[in-house]
């Protein structure tokens, strides 16, 4: 049960049964959790992704409490919103339309 | 996060909503046997999932779980005289028995009775497994009961409490399944610093949980949907070629097992929903092979673990808000975490002080939540599915109840359900 890198990943590396390493909310963290949705298929593997969604809005929230750069808190505001969105679409099992969501995000 | 459709979705239990009739689909704990000792003792009040009634033993030793309220005048029946088998009501003479049947009417002339068309509300009981057990929900789907393990052995080997929590049923179950929290809440500081004469107390411990427990506070969580619910599998690092496996069983709609290491007693609990902001913490501990030792008894009688002390009348925990948990800040300060004796105690102190109903918007969770992500998912699958006429499997299939927990050690090759897989067998 290993957990793959927050640094992108490579096809053959993309498990649907291990949980994505989520540190930030950088693109490349997005891109790994984006190709884990697109395989996600079974409950356990739907859950792991609501986790690491969980995640980066929990990170995006906190630095939404403490940046003071307006361009920037837009910026995550965007995400912090895009991710709650595609939380609830794993949530609901529409994978498709949450990889499309944060894809867009990106 | 949860939305806020769903977080009402899931706790909220009140006759009619969706949480509620699927709890309803279950045979669910509600009395100790010593609630109703004898026949014709005194009725008892019970509060089930916003329900008020009222339980009685009848002279042939069955007992009726009824609305509180006389259908007459909405008299309370808890006032009511347990005679001739059935419970009559003080305020006109009205009885009812078992079935909720009236089969008296005192105060109508003959002439006028009708008591062959009243009935009042009435749910079925068992008594199984050392508790009388209740079915509140459609006659037409009355379910198995289920085959837990703990409710087959005998008295000798099994002991059980139940304790009133001030707090929805659902942040219950999630501390339950929470493993992580343990390594802080339940911690003496010793274990939390990790210092070297707690090391050295433990490394040679038989009690895999008391050894390895400390060594790696970040442990790894995953899950595995099962018939009756879920194996909630906890890694920590052991030795270099092995690790530490931790596996909670949770059990449709709220049981628990928590992880078990061959030779030592087994622990679990039920949370049965009182209402929408209190629950009934029903906790078991039992030895599939011998009566209970003396030390799991010193355990019981000292509170170290999971069950604790109560008020008989009500079931209020002695150790409770009012007089915060009775906490000894001085030992807070130089020995555990809480400074609150008793992991059922500090699981109650925290829980309880996240308000009557978690505001689950407003959580940041992370990776190491997935145990409870996935109770709630599951859940929450079940009682939509409800909503669509999707009757709960686990309800109907009383036989996949029987099964273990686990705590044990793996090479670091072999998947824990594989290597745990015989471990997690039933066998009384």
């Amino acid at each position: 049960m290993e957990r793959n890198g927050g640094n992108g990943v490579s096809p053959e590396e993309v498990n649907p049964a291990h949980i994505v390493n989520v540190t930030d909310f950088s693109a490349n963290t997005l891109r790994n959790i984006i190709a884990h949705i697109e395989v996600s298929t079974e409950f356990e593997h739907l859950v792991y992704r609501e986790a690491e969604l969980d995640a980066v809005w929990s990170i995006t929230g906190f630095v939404l409490v403490n940046e003071r750069d307006s361009g920037r808190r837009e910026a995550v505001r965007r995400l912090h919103a895009g991710v709650h969105t595609a939380h609830d679409l794993v949530a609901a099992s529409r994978t498709v339309d949450a990889a499309a969501l944060l894809r867009s995000l990106l | 996060m949860l939305a806020s459709e769903e977080n009402e979705l899931l706790t909220r239990t009140d006759a009619g909503t969706p949480a509620g009739n699927y709890f309803r689909r279950f045979w669910l704990p509600v009395l100790l046997p010593s609630e109703v000792p004898t026949p014709d003792c005194p009725p008892v009040r019970v509060r089930l999932m916003g329900e008020d009634l009222i339980a009685f033993r009848d002279t042939n030793g069955q007992v009726g779980l009824l609305d509180e309220a006389c259908p007459h005048r909405r008299a309370s029946l808890f006032w009511g005289r347990n005679e001739e088998c059935g419970l009559r009501c003080v305020y006109h003479g009205w009885k009812f028995d078992v079935n909720g049947t009236c089969v008296d009417m005192a105060n109508e002339p003959a002439e006028y009775r009708f008591e062959n068309k009243v009935r009042t509300a009435a749910y079925p009981t068992r008594e199984y497994g050392g508790l009388i057990w209740a079915y509140l929900g459609p006659p037409e789907h009355q379910p198995e009961l289920p085959k837990l393990e703990w409710a087959r052995v005998p008295d000798s080997h099994r002991y059980i409490s139940k304790r009133w929590q001030e707090t929805n049923y659902l942040q219950a179950i999630e501390g339950g399944i929470d493993s992580s929290h343990s390594n802080f809440l339940h911690a003496s500081l010793d274990a939390f610093r990790v210092t070297d004469s707690y090391i050295e107390k433990v490394k040679n411990s038989n009690n895999l949980r008391a050894k390895y427990h400390v060594m790696d506070r970040a442990p790894w969580f995953t899950v595995k949907k099962t018939d009756y619910g879920l194996i909630i599998a906890v890694r920590r690092k052991a030795e270099e070629d092995n690790y530490y496996w931790r596996l909670t069983q949770f059990l449709l709609p709220s049981h628990t097992i928590i992880p078990y290491q061959k030779g030592l007693s087994i622990h679990g609990h039920c949370w049965v929903p009182r209402d929408d902001h209190g629950c009934w913490v029903w906790t078991v501990s039992w030895n599939p092979d011998a009566p209970l030792s003396g030390e799991d008894w010193e355990m019981i009688r000292d509170e170290t673990f999971v069950h604790a002390k109560v008020d008989p009348a009500t079931f209020k925990p002695v150790r409770n808000k009012e007089n915060q948990y009775m906490i000894d800040r001085e030992q807070q300060r130089t020995a555990n975490m809480t400074g609150i004796h008793g992991f059922a105690s500090q699981d109650q102190a925290i829980q309880e002080s996240m308000g009557p109903i978690v505001d689950r918007t407003r959580e940041r969770l992370g990776t190491s939540d997935t145990a409870i992500i996935a109770m709630r998912r599951l859940l929450l699958q079940d009682i939509k599915g409800l909503l669509e006429s999707r009757e709960p499997f686990t309800a109907r299939h009383g036989d996949v109840y029987w099964v273990r927990s686990a705590s044990l050690l793996l090479r670091r090759d072999v998947e824990f359900d594989e290597g745990a897989r015989e471990l997690m067998k039933a066998e009384v």
